[in-house]
């Protein structure tokens, strides 16, 4: 009786719609932060090339941001990637799925590390720029 | 979807091209131009990894993000 209602109640195919689903919608979204990241860093470079002015710690700025927009999608996909091996049905599908998945997570991780050393690298110019102005002002 | 996501990957690979163009003219730092257009290549790069895709399309991402670490990293080193 109890096997009889759980296969009534979920049987595969509805699991494998439900994830499938849900797949899409995660996929989607990390897709969607993606794109809006490259257009959001696109706008910004037009907008900091045309006014000018300090644009190189700027450009770095915009570097970091897109590159944070970018480990943001990836955990999206990552997530999406965890959902469908609760449904890949044959060897071929979880060998790609390991294959995207293991690019998708060694990306993230120098996606990471390169987000912590542009961090590292502005923090060093603003320090650099304190410390030229302080005796600039000990001296006045 | 698919459609889609290749035209969201085509649109990221113009963006990035024009951006690094635009960073090459305002802050006249080649370097700073090609890692631009690398950031932006990546993400058309992931765009097109989304869904279902065929060992070719694995394969070639998998090529442009190796690329991509070996340039950045040679950047880095030239520094």
């Amino acid at each position: 009786m109890n096997l009889f209602l759980s296969v009534e109640v979920l049987s595969e195919s509805t699991l494998r719609d439900v994830v499938d689903l849900m797949v899409r919608l995660v996929e989607a979204a990390g897709a969607l932060i993606i794109f809006l990241g490259a257009v959001w860093a696109f706008g910004r470079f037009l907008l900091v090339g045309v006014r000018g002015g300090g644009v190189g710690r700027e450009f770095n700025k915009i570097r970091l941001s897109l590159g944070r927009f970018l480990a943001l999608g990836l955990e999206f996909q990552l997530a999406g990637d965890v959902l469908r091996t609760a449904i890949a049905p044959s060897f071929t599908e979880i060998g790609q799925l390991a294959a995207i998945a293991a690019i998708r997570t060694a990306l993230n991780y120098f996606l990471s590390r390169e987000i912590a050393e542009e961090r590292a690298e502005i923090e060093r110019e603003r320090h650099k720029e304190a410390d030229d102005i302080r005796p600039r002002a000990e001296s006045a | 979807m698919t459609a889609a996501l290749h035209l969201a990957a085509l649109a990221t690979t113009a963006f990035g091209l024009v951006a690094s163009a635009v960073v090459l003219v305002a802050a006249r730092r080649p370097r700073a131009a090609l890692a631009v257009l690398l950031d932006f290549l990546t993400a058309a790069g992931l765009l097109r990894l989304t869904g279902e895709p065929s060992w070719d399309a694995v394969a070639a991402a998998a090529a442009v993000i190796a690329v991509r670490k070996l340039v950045t990293a040679g950047l880095r080193l030239s520094r």
